[in-house]
């Protein structure tokens, strides 16, 4: 198993892991599991295969299940492989109340899909999020890294069309 | 007065008019006498007669083996063995005996059934001519229903408001 | 102590413990799922709500610690609605199959609900449903009756030390399974079993075979460790045995029974079970009754004493067997005038067998072995070998006891191994005299100058002198040895300075003895050199090695498969097929067994009769039979009271199994053992000297489901992940040298004998070994368990 491990992580993501690991007391290697679940994931087109849930957690020796928990938890990581950009709609009472049912309609029509599902073209995947923590502007949706707030249809419109070019 | 009104009674036969209106009345009334095997009264819906396991109707039999039926009947006269059924291996019967001699009809068995599998029929002409007979065993019991299904259902459907 | 108020009840509890304890302490009841006293606290099912005086919200008792003059409601109308509520909620996802659900009966949700449940759900949405999870031939699951209770993955966290459950995904989705879809290879993974609150895990082989009111509870012990873990039996009518679950006993299994001792009651049914007695006559097998086949036996027996004596009858009898089979196994023979008794099967070097203590044990309780500070492992692959005693190990090594090594195979824990030696099985005792060598250069216990002549040879591995270092430290130190330690074929010199290490160090010596009633065989004299509750004899019977290697003319045999149990089934085989009269008491027939016994007499497994045994710690534990044997099987105490009334031996007339364990109670209570002076004085410069040698050298070990007749029958326990399979085990590096890979058929061969068997690549075994598991008829024509063995090229 360990013997894969290399393989399996290339050494960038290693050393990088290895770095978060220096913030952690060495008996608190499970406390890097995020960052290296993090990690693993930006150098795997943003998604995370069971293989690589194994190898991260062979790395920081932990149980498999524990990563997998982890991995399986929060919805930042993919267990599906996902397009281009990944539009996170919180569907929570604030955003769900001020209209995220909306955006999601809007969306499910202009790109063709539904949540958790990816376009043909695999420019787009739109999922269902829970709470992302900006409920003074709900609606929210998070594209990729960033917060978009006080969606409208025609906002996410444009902001589609800059993610088009 | 007395003795007049006695005359007249007796001069004109009152008393045996008045027995004969009564049989008349009858005689006139429709009959409730029945030949008994060759007729029949009729029986209620609810009726606790000859004991039956019921099919869904796409064939698949409704016990389940939850033995509520073999743990409610007050004269243990219910046996019930279960396992998994080979094919699905979902929870079926292995073994389902009615014995008709401990069975005291209180229909319990009928009642505590939650997926109305085991009923008691409206029929009560059977009878036993070998010592063994009396156990109904699965094989008979859902030939039973599956001859009288039609009138079980309908049965139960007559009877659905009140339960 | 500080003084608390349930329900207006005073009482008065330890700081620190949470309310639930408190009311359980004082049988005031509240409702839970998630808490269970032996698992940490989740707080997450919310059901054991109760309302706290002065505290706005209802708070979870099973994690609200008490504080001083607090007054808790468990039935106020607040502890109540919020109750209520958790309870409805509980329901929303759950499905109404209590009908076709195994737990109906017996459920805690059920129960519960009946309570606190409401008439009618609310909630008319999409219900979730979940895949089910296959776990493997033992657990049968059914997730969407699963509340999320995680007793489950905390018992696989905690007490197994296996993290193979998890809760997947988040909110509604949460999932209780495995990351992969695989079965679980604890030893004790059936604890989840009843860990679970509902229905969502239940036994496998009992599925919907009998409902929880059907059954009644006997309590009984199992027969497959020294351990005796507490039991009940479940019966049910004519059917026999239906389940096993434990029966909490804090001082021995705690709540938890091993997958061993519940599942092994499968092979009571198995197609294999000996029902009447049988004799051969002419060659032929004949099913006969009881009188015609005992008075066959006594014919027999009577003829061999007569034409060749005594001494050329031998009786092997299973370690398994009760205290009053023992007893009378021994009286029976030794009232014949045959000395020749042993049960020690997998055992070849007996030259210490003067020197031991009154029976091989634990010599503490395993509560006290909890509380260890340095437990050292010789030859023990404990948490298989004797699973509770594994559990109660990790429990020490959890409280920061250290675990060392030295072994032949490396093992894999669920406990944190401190230091280890792993070494060929030649190289075992050489390992062990460095320890001593190290200690005795800094100890400052006084030991005899022969002593020092004999560790004055050896030199000293530094890695072994880092751990003889470590074993200086601290206190209440125990050295454990197992199963490779005692049947190794230098298993004299290896007690020996085993008990050198323990003076040396300040510890105390352990031995954890395969079968269930070792313990209960020594005090009742299966023992070639001592009598029933006695101190050693002058002139001793041989024992099981010396039996099997002088060819006898007759052998008895109780529950023994030779094949299978003995440490040279070869060589057990050639001896016992060219004996002129074989009896055997078997609960199993067996096509080899109908080859070379003379009378098969049927006698009961243990839950089928009563009796006692005596566990490592030398607790004596009766039982009595749950169900009637099966068909003309009887117990073998009474087999054997009615062959010695048969043969007009005297005191035979037991008429109950009590009566016979009162008899040697009363002998053993009379008689004071003389321990004998420390063995370690005996070695002498001359008792070894280092050898290093390049043979290929087999290891072995009966593996945890093929220890004893009975489980090596029983099916679920046979496809468990936790079994293993017949092989030849070669770590990588090896195999590789010797150009096998994995999967790949090859020849081993020891003397006379060979077996064909597949290569398993398994890196726990040390260089130049090859482990080869006993057990299994693929590895019957093998010969000794340690020793050098060939290797053929890989074929096929």
């Amino acid at each position: 198993m360990s013997s894969n491990n290399k393989t399996i992580l290339s050494e960038k993501v290693c050393a990088e892991i290895d770095r978060w690991l220096t913030k952690y007391p060495p008996h608190g290697k499970q406390s890097a599991l995020l960052p290296a679940l993090l990690i693993a994931q930006e150098n795997n087109d943003n998604w995370l295969p069971q293989h690589i849930i194994e190898a991260v957690a062979d790395y920081l020796a932990i149980p498999r299940i524990a990563a997998f928990e982890v991995a399986s938890f929060y919805s930042m990581y993919h267990l599906k492989p996902v397009g281009k950009n990944v539009i996170s709609v919180c569907t929570n009472i604030s955003c769900m109340l001020s209209g995220s049912e909306k955006i999601e309609h809007y969306l499910n029509k202009k790109l063709g899909v539904k949540f958790g599902e990816t376009t043909e073209d695999c420019k787009y995947t739109i999922k269902e999020v829970e709470c992302l923590a900006a409920c003074a502007n709900a609606p929210v949706c998070q594209i990729n890294k960033d917060y978009h707030e006080n969606l409208t249809p025609e906002k996410l419109d444009e902001i589609l069309k800059k993610l088009d070019n | 007065m007395k003795w007049l009104k006695k005359y007249f009674n007796t001069f004109f036969l009152v008393e045996l008019f008045q027995g004969l209106k009564l049989t008349g009345r009858y005689f006139l009334s429709p009959k409730i006498t029945i030949q008994f095997p060759e007729e029949e009264t009729p029986r209620s819906p609810r009726f606790r007669g000859l004991h039956a396991l019921r099919r869904y109707p796409n064939g698949e039999e409704r016990c389940i083996a939850c033995k509520l039926c073999e743990a409610v009947c007050p004269a243990l006269a219910i046996t019930i063995e279960a396992g998994p059924r080979a094919s699905d291996g979902s929870r079926r019967t292995t073994k389902y005996e009615i014995d008709l001699f401990k069975c005291i009809y209180c229909g319990f068995c009928e009642e505590s059934c939650p997926v109305d599998s085991i009923v008691e029929t409206r029929f009560l002409h059977y009878h036993f001519e070998n010592r063994g007979e009396e156990i109904m065993t699965k094989q008979k019991l859902l030939a039973i229903g599956d001859r009288y299904e039609k009138q079980i259902a309908e049965d139960r459907a007559e009877d659905a408001m009140f339960r | 102590m500080i003084e608390i108020e349930i329900d207006g009840k005073k009482l008065e509890v330890a700081p620190g413990s949470m309310i639930i304890e408190a009311a359980d302490a004082a049988g005031i009841n509240i409702p839970r799922f998630c808490y269970h006293k032996k698992l940490s606290v989740a707080a997450n099912c919310r059901m054991c709500l109760v309302d706290v005086d002065k505290v706005g919200k209802a708070l979870p008792a099973c994690a609200t610690p008490v504080t001083a003059g607090m007054k808790v409601q468990t039935q106020s109308q607040k502890a109540m609605e919020a109750q209520r509520a958790v309870m409805e909620f509980l329901l929303i996802n759950h499905p109404l199959d209590c009908p076709i659900c195994d737990q109906g009966g017996q459920c805690e949700l059920q129960d519960i609900s009946m309570g606190y449940g409401p008439d009618v759900s609310r909630y008319n949405f999409g219900k979730r449903s979940i895949k089910d999870k296959d776990i493997g031939p033992l657990i049968e699951t059914e997730m969407t009756r699963c509340i999320q209770c995680t007793r489950c993955v905390r018992f696989g966290t905690e007490i197994a030390g296996l993290r193979e459950m998890g809760a997947y995904n988040r909110g509604e989705n949460l999932e209780i399974g495995t990351f992969i879809e695989k079965s679980l290879v604890s030893e004790m993974s059936a604890n989840i079993i009843d860990l679970c609150p509902v229905g969502a895990l239940t036994s496998k082989p009992f599925r919907f075979t009998a409902r929880a009111w059907e059954l009644i509870q006997h309590a009984s012990i199992p027969s497959h460790d020294c351990i005796g873990s507490n039991i009940y039996v479940h019966t049910r009518n004519h059917h026999g045995i239906m389940r096993v679950v434990p029966r909490e006993n804090e001082s021995i299994n705690e709540t938890w029974i091993s997958d061993r001792d519940r599942f092994s009651y499968t092979a009571f049914k198995s197609n294999d079970r000996l029902t009447v007695p049988m004799v051969k006559r002419g060659g032929h097998w004949q099913e006969v009754d009881w009188q015609q086949a005992l008075d066959f036996a006594v014919t027999k027996l009577q003829d061999l004493l007569h034409q060749q004596g005594a001494k050329q009858l031998a009786g092997l009898i299973s370690p398994s067997s009760t205290v009053e089979e023992f007893y009378l196994f021994q009286k029976l023979l030794r009232s014949l005038g045959c000395d020749n008794i042993d049960h020690r099967l997998h055992q070849t070097d007996f030259s210490h067998q003067q020197n031991m203590m009154q029976f091989p044990g634990l010599g503490m309780t395993l509560e006290e072995l909890q509380q260890q500070e340095i437990i050292v492992l010789i030859g023990s692959n404990i948490q298989r070998e004797q699973p509770i005693a594994g559990h109660r190990v990790r429990k020490a090594s959890l409280q920061g006891c250290k675990i060392f090594q030295i072994n032949v195979v490396d093992y894999q824990f669920n406990f944190t191994v401190t230091d280890k030696y792993i070494v060929k099985p030649s190289e075992l005792v050489h390992a062990l005299a460095q320890i001593a060598k190290a200690l005795s250069l800094v100890s400052d216990q006084k030991i005899p100058d022969n002593t020092l002549d004999f560790l004055s040879n050896i030199t000293i591995n530094e890695n072994v002198r880092a751990i003889a270092e470590q074993l200086l430290i601290g206190e209440r130190k125990t050295l454990i040895l197992g199963a490779i330690a005692q049947n190794h074929p230098q298993a004299g010199l290896l007690s020996q300075i085993s008990e050198l290490i323990a003076r040396l160090c300040g510890a105390k010596i352990a031995y954890l003895t395969e079968g269930a009633n070792a313990a209960g065989a020594w005090l009742a004299g299966a023992i070639p050199h001592r009598h029933a509750a006695s101190n050693n004899m002058a002139m001793e019977g041989l024992n099981t090695a010396d039996a099997i290697a002088a060819k006898l003319k007759g052998y008895i045999l109780f529950n023994v498969e030779p094949e299978c149990d003995c440490a040279n089934p070869n060589l057990a085989l050639q001896a016992i097929e060219q004996a002129e009269v074989v009896i055997s008491f078997s609960t199993f027939k067996s096509p080899s067994l109908m080859l070379y016994a003379d009378i098969l007499l049927p006698i009961a497994p243990f839950a089928e009769m009563s009796g006692t045994f005596i566990n490592t710690e030398g607790k004596w534990q009766s039982f009595n039979a749950t169900t009637l044997p099966k068909g003309d099987t009887r117990p073998g105490w009474k087999v054997i009271r009615v062959l010695g009334n048969l043969m007009n031996l005297p005191q035979f007339d037991y008429v109950s199994a009590e009566q016979i364990r009162d008899e040697l109670k009363v002998m053993i209570d009379a008689q004071s053992f003389t321990s004998s002076v420390p063995s370690y004085n005996q070695l002498t410069q001359s008792s070894y000297s280092h050898q290093t040698n390049n043979h290929l050298e087999r290891i072995t070990e009966w593996p945890i489901y093929r220890i004893d007749a009975l489980v090596r029958r029983s099916i679920p326990l046979q496809q468990s992940a936790a079994s293993i399979l017949p092989g030849i085990y070669l770590n990588n590096a090896f195999a590789q040298q010797l150009n096998l890979t994995d999967g790949s058929k090859t020849t081993v061969k020891q003397g006379d004998g060979e077996a064909n068997l597949a290569v398993i690549i398994d890196d726990k075994i040390p260089d130049n070994c090859v482990f080869i598991p006993a057990g299994f008829s693929e590895t019957a024509k093998l010969g000794a368990s340690f020793g050098i063995i060939e290797i053929g090229s890989a074929h096929g």
